[in-house]
C-alpha cells in the first residue's frame, strides 16, 4: 500500500503546483494584453515623430544638437539595466543579468570606478549584490506600467547629467521586442545619440494580433466624413489651391524655424526613446512569463499522467497480490 | 477640421473641431480650417478648442504641431484638462524650479523652461477654478 499511496501524495502535490501555474499563466496574460495596449497606444506617438523628421529633412534640415555629438574624450559611463520585479518568467531576467555582467566587467576594466551601475528590478539588483556588486543607483518602482512621467523624470536626469559631462555615454540593456514569437536582450548607446528616431522604432506590432490603437480607430461615417472632406480637398486642388508641390513636397511654414524645431526633436527622441525602451521591457517580461507558465503547466500535466498510470498500476498490483494472497490462504486450508 | 493630441503614452483627443488655439514657444496661434501646412515649435500654455458650442481647454507642455491635409496633430510630453491641475502642486512646482542653482549656460534655459512651464500651470490651474 505504501508505494500507490506516496505516488497518489505526489500527484496530488503536482495537482496544486499546476494550478498554481495555471493562474500564474492567466494573470500574466491580462496583464501581457495591458502592457501592449499601452505599448501600442505609445507606438503612435514614435510614428508621428518619424514622420515629423522626414518632412523636417525634406525641408533639407541638418542637425547638430549636443545629445549626437561623440564626446573626444569618454570618462564617465553608466550602465542602465531593465530587469522584472519578480521571478517566474523563464530566461527573461537571466538573459539580461547575463549580459550586463559581461559588459559591467568590461566598464570596470576600461573606466575603473567612474563606470556607474544603475539597475531598474528587484531581481537584477539581488543578483548583482549575490555577486558582490552594488548597484550605484537602484529603481523598484517600475512595474509593468511605466508611466512617461517617471521614465521621463529619469530622462531629464540623463540629460542633465550628460549637459554637466557627468555621464560621456549612456548604455542600457533591456529585451527588445521583435516579434511575438521573439524577444532579444540587447545592448545599446543612448547617449550620445547615434541617430534619431526611425522607423525601426516604430513598434511593429503585428496586426494580426487584432491589436489596434481602441482611439485611433474611427467609425464608419467620420470615415465617410474624411472621404468627402478629401473628396473637396482634391476640387480645391484641381482649382489651383494647391496644397501638395510637384514632387510630393510640402511646403512648411515653420514656427520658428526647421532648425529649431529639429533642436527640440532632438532631446524628444531620447526620452521617447528610453520610453519605449521601458514599454518593451514590460510586454516581454509578461510574455516570457506566459510563456514559462505554459509550459510549465504543460509539464505538471505530462507529470500527473504518468503518475496516473504508475498510480493505477502500483493499485493494481497491490489488488492482484491481495488476491494471490487470500486464494493461496484459501487452498492452503485445503478447500 | 480634425484636431488629434498624442502624448508618448496614448492618444488624448482625435475629434472633429471648428477653431484651435494653440500655444506656440512665443505666443498663441490660432488654426481653422484648411490653414496652410505649418510645424511648429509648442511652449508651455492653454490648447484651447472650439467645435460648435464646446469649448475645452487643455494644458500643454512643449513639443510641436503640425498641420496638413486639415488636420492638426499636436506631439506633446503632456495634455491634461485644465481642471485637472491643482493649485498647490503647481504653485510649489514654481518654487522649486526659482529656487534650481545653475551652472552653465543648457541648465540655465532648463530652468528658465521650468519656471515658464509651472507659472502657466499655476494661472490656469487658477482660471479652471475661476479664481
Amino acid at each position: 500500500m505504501a508505494k500507490a499511496r506516496t505516488l497518489d501524495r505526489r500527484r496530488k502535490s503536482i495537482r496544486n503546483t499546476r494550478k498554481i501555474t495555471r493562474t500564474m499563466e492567466l494573470v500574466a496574460t491580462a496583464q501581457f494584453r495591458r502592457a501592449m495596449d499601452r505599448a501600442v497606444a505609445a507606438s503612435s506617438y514614435t510614428k508621428r515623430i518619424v514622420s515629423l523628421v522626414k518632412d523636417l529633412s525634406h525641408a533639407g534640415v541638418s542637425v547638430t544638437h549636443p545629445l549626437l555629438e561623440q564626446r573626444a574624450e569618454i570618462k564617465n559611463v553608466a550602465l542602465l539595466v531593465l530587469t522584472a520585479n519578480r521571478g517566474m518568467c523563464g530566461g527573461y531576467n537571466a538573459n539580461m543579468i547575463r549580459m550586463s555582467m559581461t559588459r559591467w566587467h568590461e566598464l570596470q576594466q576600461e573606466f575603473g570606478d567612474s563606470a556607474t551601475l544603475e539597475i531598474s528590478g528587484k531581481r537584477g539588483i539581488s543578483a548583482f549584490r549575490f555577486r558582490g556588486i552594488e548597484p550605484d543607483l537602484f529603481y523598484t518602482h517600475f512595474e509593468d506600467k511605466p508611466t512617461f512621467d517617471e521614465v521621463n523624470e529619469l530622462a531629464s536626469r540623463y540629460i542633465e547629467e550628460y549637459y554637466d559631462e557627468k555621464i560621456d555615454r549612456l548604455e542600457i540593456i533591456y529585451t527588445k521586442f521583435i516579434s511575438m514569437s521573439k524577444q532579444e536582450a540587447v545592448h545599446e548607446t543612448l547617449l550620445p545619440m547615434t541617430e534619431l528616431v526611425t522607423e525601426e522604432d516604430v513598434l511593429d506590432y503585428s496586426p494580426s494580433n487584432g491589436i489596434v490603437d481602441e482611439k485611433e480607430k474611427k467609425s464608419e461615417s467620420e470615415l465617410r466624413k474624411e472621404a468627402m472632406i478629401r473628396a473637396a480637398q482634391a476640387k480645391l486642388d484641381k482649382a489651383g489651391v494647391a496644397v501638395v508641390r510637384e514632387g510630393g513636397e510640402i511646403p512648411f511654414d515653420f514656427y520658428p524655424s526647421a532648425q529649431s524645431v529639429m533642436e527640440e526633436v532632438v532631446p524628444n527622441a531620447f526620452r521617447v526613446k528610453l520610453f519605449k525602451s521601458f514599454l518593451d521591457a514590460g510586454v516581454n517580461e509578461q510574455i516570457s512569463r506566459m510563456v514559462a507558465m505554459k509550459a510549465a503547466t504543460e509539464n505538471a500535466d505530462q507529470m500527473i499522467s504518468s503518475l496516473n498510470t504508475a498510480y493505477n498500476r502500483a493499485r493494481q498490483g497491490q489488488i492482484t497480490n491481495e488476491i494471490i494472497e487470500v486464494t493461496s490462504g484459501f487452498q492452503a486450508l485445503g478447500g | 477640421m480634425r484636431c488629434v493630441v498624442v502624448t508618448p503614452e496614448e492618444t488624448i483627443l482625435n475629434v472633429e473641431s471648428d477653431f484651435v488655439a494653440i500655444p506656440l514657444y512665443d505666443g498663441e496661434i490660432g488654426i481653422g480650417g484648411h490653414h496652410t501646412p505649418l510645424v511648429g515649435r509648442l511652449g508651455c500654455g492653454e490648447l484651447r478648442i472650439k467645435d460648435k458650442e464646446n469649448l475645452s481647454s487643455y494644458y500643454v507642455e512643449n513639443g510641436f504641431v503640425e498641420v496638413l491635409n486639415n488636420t492638426v496633430t499636436l506631439l506633446t510630453n503632456r495634455a491634461v484638462p485644465i481642471s485637472e491641475l491643482d493649485i498647490d502642486k503647481s504653485t510649489a512646482l514654481l518654487n522649486s524650479a526659482l529656487k534650481k542653482f545653475t551652472k552653465n549656460e543648457e541648465q540655465l534655459d532648463l530652468k528658465e523652461q521650468n519656471i515658464f512651464a509651472a507659472r502657466s500651470q499655476v494661472r490656469l490651474a487658477r482660471k479652471a477654478k475661476g479664481e
